[in-house]
Parts: structure tokens; C-alpha cells; sequence
């Protein structure tokens, strides 16, 4: 295994450490609860000579976007990072990221979007940015953040990609805790990084050459520039597991690609969810196995594209599926995962499935939590009647 | 029935290129009334030109001509030529100037 | 033609006036384009680039210019090298662009060119917070007193009084109900390297600062004003824009002024200044105008100059002394 310097730091500070590992040309500063330490660690690292970008202090997080984004078009690597309300207001400034398709790295760590005024973890924030074709990924821990934020930049610059992508992790359970965490030598990352200079060189936007970015769309050009956009979203799912692999090949660690599945083999019953959660989950996973319950999870850690062909092949020949979310699916009356997951129905029959909604603004997701959970999923497996959507911190314990 | 394989636009994204495609309009065919311009008053101060917004007074030497594949007939240079050596002219009875020119 | 020839030529000028002089690079614009005959927005536009030269990247968005800026497909409208955003992300972009071509080391010149729907409205967060950063961006404003693309919707920059198709005139109204924002004055206050007011009667004062903005960008921040009426939207003929421009500067409603390191200097003097109804009765918008109305006006008028009047006047009461607006990083 290549030599890694070994720090006690927080999820945040691995945002950082990472990004100051890829070593980007432009970083737009914005403060918001719980990301806050992202920024000023990379300011730390500049002040110290650590790390050469140009360091914008921006007046909010949409001119964070726009910013980041036209230097990336100008051709530089670029990163942000930002939560919540901040997400919400560079929204429109996103949308123009991922039709430029520009390579921007944005960190999102996961609180609840405005409509409540919370200052607490949720994963809404992400869920309701799905839709404008920026890649997302999701993470447990503070290791998995820094690996995957440096993961991000090579998924995001890939010629073939040329995508956006937003990194997650949740506020204050990964982003304020902190971990022994291995980090890489600048030297190697910058070797594992090279394999983007071997690739042919994306446009940009150079001064004196009549190009220019972010034309019309007239006519067909629109629908045909949609299309390639969606393709290469599908491109990046087998890209994604290429790249983790190479990066598990390169530092020693990997963690599954799109999905992870942990004690799935002869698994009836599987849990599936996202985040810091996770972690919980597989700790009663295994303490059930021990006690012969055949349950497994399923971690889901890229959420656009979504993992279809992995899911479905994954949730085969199950007795019941379990999904568990830190968010709501608005019209649907379940989490936002489950949806996507209840709509792999034609590729995997019909199963019973059951959707948590759970750990919303801070709340824990204890292992009794998620040990109901499993025991609601074996219930159902059974034949019994079962409830769709169990939303378990309201759930009065009968 | 599939997705065709070629695309009319070349990019991944939007961009544009001046040296593949240079696109104009012919405004020329907006306008109702063109420039004449009258060289024994014209003394070539180049206001018009200066004042243009398409830009359609093409400096000649020792006159200007005006660009009647754009010139969109705004009138501007009429107004402005401090010796009023330019008057607009229908465009109907423009051409039967020319032909007893 | 259009042309006659007489048999007396008379004598001609030897050369062609010093504002020529300024135009280094012939027009990157095409031919034929979508500005509105007689718009001297497009004259403010097509200037930019035969002063500043073909090596700058405009940033455009949505306004009366985006359909000229931007391209179609394909297709471009002129040669430059150029970045379409939204509107709120006019001047943040510029900031990005900025900042990656200092960081490789490359001389490039952004150059933002917005309507005052945006530079006021919509874009002004990022506007002002590029300028108290200082960037090393040019941003032009070309006030046109409303959102114009979209059919003369009032904006913060509609004066006082006038009929918009928000702001209409009608039984229970009688157009906008407040005072404009004055935007050049507020950027002027912000720690930026160059400000100045331009309009299209005034050619050589115009093209002089465009070429003074290019330089004072590789310091810091240059915003110029350019106040370049609607043909439509005023309702005037369309050969009488720079006529409207010209009676904006001659009754002082809009003054040409600039403001290098936080000294400010009036750079065209009114000795007598007109009445505004002058400049009032030129324009449709204020049609619906009565005594009083002109009188609020003139006021209003009064109040915006004295304070630029007081600004500027050198050695009178106010000796604003300069000050570094950025230190070395």
C-alpha cells in the first residue's frame, strides 16, 4: 500500500485535504452551516502557501457557481462547496453547469433545505437538485469523503463525462465528527490524476479564438444536445465502478462502486440506504446475521445516474426490500429512494417493499431503529399486511 | 426504430463558431427609406459613419457609400450630417433616381 | 446608390475627426443583426470591440443583446471568444473567467455587457460583489431604462414618471411611482478601479473610456454607464436616439463623469444647462407628463447632479483623497 500520512480530522476537513490534494486552478469560498469548515480549511491552506488556487471569496453561492463554472469552461479545475439554502440558491446557476457540462467538483454536505429553517442533516437538499444532470454521489464516512472527493475530479474531467459532480455527505454526523483517516501523498494523487492528461482535451473558452460558450439551442440542436447529455450520465455509472476500482488498485481501498452490498450473498431480506445511516445499518446487520436473520444492506453511493442495472441485478431473488430515507418523496407518500427503487419492480418482480423515512433534522437513526426496520421487512417477507411508508421517528411503539 | 447514430450539431454543449459559421441578416430588407447622400455638400466629416449602429458608411476615399445589404434605413446618418448632405429617400422612388443618374 | 455627384466637389476634411483614432481594430460584429434600427445599443456594442480589440471575451445574458452575443447553434453573430449566462451570473462568471486566465498567465480582457435590467436588478449582487473584490473585469452597462428585450418592462433605472408595460399610464396610474436607481454612483462607492458615465452623442469621450476601462481592468474593476435610450420603448423615431442622448447630457439628466482612484472629474462640461422638458418632450414615455410632473422631474434631476456635481468639481469643498483599493495578495 502506498505511504499515507495518518490524521484525526472531520468529515470537512477531508473535503479539503482532498481538494487541496487535486490541486484546482479556482475555489469559490461560501460560508453555510455545516460546510463551513471546508472553506476556511482551504483558506488556511492558501494563506499558508499549501495550496495555489485562485481563491474566490464570493457574495454568495450563486456567483460561487457561476464563477467556478465559467472558469472550468475557460478550462481550469474548479471546485465549491456549499448545503441547503446555498444549494437551493445556486440552483439556476447549476442547471447552466451541467448543459455547459462543465467539470465543476462541488462538495454538498447534506441539511435541510428551506421550508422549515433548520440547521440540522437531511438529505432533501440533494434530492430536491436531482433533476437539472448533475452527477451524484453519496458517502458514510470521513475516509470515503476524501477518497471520493478525489475520485470526483476524475470522474468529472473524464473526456468521455465532462460532467458535474456533487459529492454528499451528511452535516454534523460526518461533516463535524471527526476520524483517523489516511491521506494520500500529494505526489501519488497527482500520479493518479495524470491518467486525465493522457485523455484529448476538452473545449474551451480561449480569448482571441471566435468560440464561443452557452450558444442558442435552435431546433433539433436542443434535443440532440439532451440526449448526449442523458448518455453520458449513462456512461458515468460504468465509469464510476472503473474509477473506484483503479483507485482501490492505486491506494488500496475500494468501496464497491456504484453500490456497495454488504452481506447481500443469500440475503432475503435487504435494507438499502445512503449515507451515515449506513454505517449504523451494518452494524445491525450484523449482530442479525449472527442471529440467523439472512438480511443484508445495500449502499447506495451514486445517486444520479441512478444504479439501475447494479440494483436490479443486486435486489434478484429477494424475499422483501427495505429502503431507508433522510428525506421525503413530495406527492408520493415515501422516501425518494424507494420510489426510484419500487420503479426496478419489471426488472425484479414484484417484492414486497417497504419505505423508512427516518433521521430527519439531526434526529438519530438508532440501531433499535433500524433493527425494527429489519424486523418490519421480515414481517412483510412472510406475507403478513405491512404499511408502505413507515415514518419511524413518529411510529408510536405498539 | 432507434436513435440515429450521427447528430446535425457537432458539440457536446453549446458552443459556437464564428470561423465555421458567421451568421448575418440581410436587414437591408427592413428598411422603407435609404441614405442619399449628396457629395457636393458632403465634406466628409464622418459623423454618419461615426454615428452608424450597423455600422453602413464605408469610407471610400473621399465620399462614404452606404451599405444597402444592412443598412436598415434608421436615418440616423440624415439626422446627424451637420451639413445635411443626406436625405432618406423612399425606397420605392430610390430607384427612379438612379435611373436618371 | 445613394450617392449623386456634383461637379463642384468642395473642399474635403484631410482626415476623418480624432475619435477614429481609437478604433484599432475593424468591426467584429457581422453585417445584418437583430438590433432595432436606429438602437444605439448596437452602437455601443459594436464599438467595444473596434476599441478594445478582437482578443476580449464578452460575457452576455439575456437582454437586447443576447440575441446578437449569443450564438444560434453553430452559428455566431461576430468573431469574438464569448460566454452566455444566466442572468444572475453575469459578473461572478466574468470574476471565474478573470481569475483563471490571471492564474495560467493569460492577458485577456472580460468584458461584461449587460442592460440595466440586469446590472441593476437581477444582477446587481453579483455585480456589486465583484466590484468590492476588485476583479479585474470590465463591465459595461448599457442603460436602456427597463427590460427592453422583453417589451419595455419597467426597471430600477425607469425614471421617475415613466410609462413602462408595468408602469402603464391608465385611469388609476400614471407610470413609475419612484425614482431610478443611480447605479454609476453606487459602483463608485464600491473600492473599484475605474468608473465613468458615456453615452452615444459623445463618440470620443466614449471611445476614451472604453480604452481607459480596458486598461484600468488589469488593476482592478472598470464599470462604465452607457446610456443608450430604446427606440421603441422611449417611442422616438428612429433617427433620433443620438439626438436623445445628446439632450440627456445638455440638461445634466445624465452627466458624463468618471472616477479613477476614488478621484472623480466631470469629463464634458454644461456651461448652460437646459430645461429638462427639453429632453422630456423628445420622448414618448414622458408624453403623458403635466406641469407638475416636469416640475418633480427637474427636481429629481437637480438632486442626482448636485451630488455628481459636488463629487467632481475639483478643488471644491469635497478633496476625497485616494486609497489603495486592494493590496498585493
Amino acid at each position: 500500500m502506498r505511504k499515507h500520512d495518518t490524521k484525526v480530522i472531520t468529515g470537512n476537513a477531508c473535503s479539503a485535504y482532498a481538494v487541496r490534494l487535486c490541486q484546482p486552478d479556482v475555489v469559490a469560498l461560501y460560508p453555510i452551516t455545516p460546510q463551513t469548515e471546508v472553506v476556511e480549511q482551504l483558506a488556511r491552506f492558501k494563506a499558508d502557501g499549501e495550496l495555489q488556487a485562485e481563491m474566490i471569496e464570493v457574495e454568495g453561492e450563486n456567483s460561487a457557481m457561476n464563477a467556478v463554472t465559467a472558469a472550468s469552461i475557460a478550462g481550469g479545475r474548479v471546485y465549491t462547496a456549499t448545503s441547503s439554502y446555498g444549494l437551493a440558491f445556486m440552483y439556476d446557476a447549476m442547471m447552466q453547469t451541467a448543459g455547459f457540462r462543465a467539470p465543476v467538483v462541488m462538495t454538498n454536505v447534506n441539511r435541510e433545505p428551506p421550508g422549515i429553517h433548520a440547521v440540522s442533516s437531511g438529505q432533501q437538499d440533494m434530492i430536491a437538485t436531482r433533476d437539472i444532470g448533475w452527477l451524484q454521489l453519496v458517502v458514510e464516512e470521513n475516509q470515503e469523503v476524501l477518497d471520493v472527493t478525489i475520485q470526483a475530479f476524475r470522474l468529472a474531467e473524464d473526456y468521455d463525462i465532462q460532467l458535474p459532480v456533487m459529492v454528499n455527505y451528511d452535516g454534523y454526523f460526518v461533516s463535524h465528527s471527526a476520524e483517523a483517516v489516511k491521506i494520500p501523498m500529494p505526489e501519488d494523487v497527482a500520479q493518479y490524476l495524470s491518467a486525465l492528461e493522457k485523455q484529448p482535451k476538452r473545449m474551451k473558452l480561449v480569448p482571441g479564438r471566435s468560440m464561443g460558450a452557452g450558444s442558442h439551442g435552435l431546433l433539433l440542436a436542443y434535443t440532440e444536445l439532451r440526449y448526449k447529455h442523458v448518455a453520458a450520465m449513462e456512461r458515468a455509472k460504468a465509469k464510476f465502478d472503473q474509477i473506484d476500482k483503479e483507485y482501490g488498485d492505486f491506494f488500496g481501498r475500494y468501496y464497491g462502486g456504484q453500490i456497495e452490498e454488504y452481506k447481500t450473498d443469500g440475503a432475503d431480506l435487504i435494507l438499502v440506504t445512503s449515507g451515515s445511516a449506513a454505517g449504523t445499518a451494518k452494524t445491525v446487520i450484523d449482530v442479525m446475521r449472527d442471529k440467523g436473520m439472512k438480511v443484508g444492506l445495500i449502499k447506495l453511493r451514486m445517486f444520479r445516474p441512478f444504479p439501475r442495472e447494479r440494483l436490479s441485478r443486486a435486489l434478484q431473488r429477494r424475499k422483501a426490500v427495505g429502503v431507508l430515507d433522510r428525506s421525503v418523496d413530495f406527492g408520493w407518500n415515501c422516501g425518494p429512494v424507494y420510489r426510484e427503487i419500487r420503479a426496478l419492480t419489471p426488472e425484479i418482480g414484484c417484492v414486497p417493499m417497504l419505505s423508512f423515512i427516518a433521521g430527519l433534522a439531526n434526529l438519530d437513526i438508532t440501531a433499535g431503529d433500524v433493527e425494527a426496520m429489519i424486523d418490519d421487512i421480515y414481517a412483510a417477507s412472510l406475507g403478513s399486511r405491512f404499511q408502505e411508508t413507515t415514518w419511524v421517528s413518529l411510529e408510536e411503539k405498539t | 426504430m432507434a436513435i440515429r447514430k450521427t447528430f446535425s450539431y457537432p458539440y457536446e454543449s453549446a458552443w459556437s463558431d464564428a470561423d465555421e459559421l458567421l451568421l448575418h441578416l440581410d436587414t437591408g430588407t427592413w428598411r422603407t427609406k435609404r441614405p442619399q447622400i449628396d457629395t457636393d455638400k458632403c465634406n466628409y466629416c464622418g459623423l454618419c459613419a461615426l454615428y452608424c449602429p450597423p455600422q453602413c458608411m464605408l469610407a471610400r476615399g473621399d465620399y462614404f457609400e452606404v451599405n444597402l445589404q444592412y443598412c436598415k434605413g434608421c436615418g440616423i446618418c440624415a439626422k446627424e450630417c451637420p451639413r445635411g448632405a443626406i436625405t432618406m429617400v423612399l425606397e420605392e422612388l430610390s430607384g427612379k433616381i438612379n435611373a436618371e443618374t | 446608390m445613394g450617392v449623386t455627384r456634383g461637379k463642384d466637389m468642395i473642399q474635403r476634411k484631410k482626415r476623418l475627426p480624432r475619435v477614429f483614432d481609437y478604433f484599432v481594430e475593424e468591426d467584429q460584429f457581422a453585417g445584418g443583426n437583430t438590433f432595432c434600427a436606429g438602437c444605439p445599443a448596437e452602437l455601443a456594442l459594436r464599438t467595444v470591440p473596434k476599441v478594445m480589440g478582437k482578443d476580449i471575451v464578452m460575457v452576455g445574458t439575456p437582454s437586447c443583446s443576447a440575441p446578437v452575443l449569443h450564438g444560434q447553434n453553430l452559428g455566431s453573430w461576430h468573431r469574438l471568444a464569448y460566454y452566455a449566462c444566466v442572468m444572475t451570473g453575469v459578473a461572478s462568471s466574468a470574476s471565474g473567467l478573470a481569475r483563471y486566465y490571471q492564474r495560467v498567465g493569460i492577458d485577456a480582457t472580460v468584458v461584461c455587457f449587460t442592460g440595466d435590467g440586469d446590472a441593476n436588478d437581477v444582477g446587481f449582487q453579483p455585480l456589486s460583489g465583484a466590484a468590492e473584490r476588485n476583479e479585474h473585469v470590465v463591465y459595461i452597462c448599457y442603460d436602456n431604462e427597463g427590460y427592453m428585450n422583453t417589451g419595455n418592462q419597467r426597471s430600477s433605472s425607469t425614471p421617475l414618471g415613466a410609462a413602462t408595460s408595468t408602469t402603464p399610464v391608465g385611469k388609476s396610474a400614471r407610470g413609475k411611482r419612484n425614482l431610478s436607481k443611480y447605479l454609476p454612483l453606487v459602483i463608485a462607492l464600491h473600492p473599484v478601479a475605474y468608473v465613468a458615465t458615456a453615452t452615444l452623442s459623445n463618440m470620443e469621450d466614449y471611445a476614451k473610456k472604453l480604452l481607459k476601462a480596458k486598461e484600468k481592468s488589469k488593476e482592478g474593476f472598470a464599470y462604465i454607464h452607457v446610456f443608450s435610450p430604446c427606440v421603441v420603448g422611449s417611442r422616438i423615431a428612429t433617427d433620433s436616439a443620438i439626438e436623445v442622448c445628446r439632450m440627456a447630457v445638455r440638461t445634466n439628466y445624465f452627466p458624463l463623469w468618471e472616477m479613477e482612484d476614488a478621484s472623480f472629474r466631470f469629463t464634458y462640461n454644461v456651461a448652460h444647462p437646459r430645461p429638462i422638458q427639453e429632453y422630456l418632450q423628445l420622448s414618448g414615455k414622458f408624453s403623458h407628463f403635466n406641469e407638475e410632473d416636469v416640475e418633480r422631474f427637474q427636481e429629481a434631476v437637480n438632486h442626482r447632479y448636485t451630488i455628481v456635481d459636488s463629487l467632481c468639481r475639483s478643488g471644491g469643498a469635497f478633496e476625497i483623497p485616494s486609497v489603495q483599493a486592494t493590496v498585493s495578495r
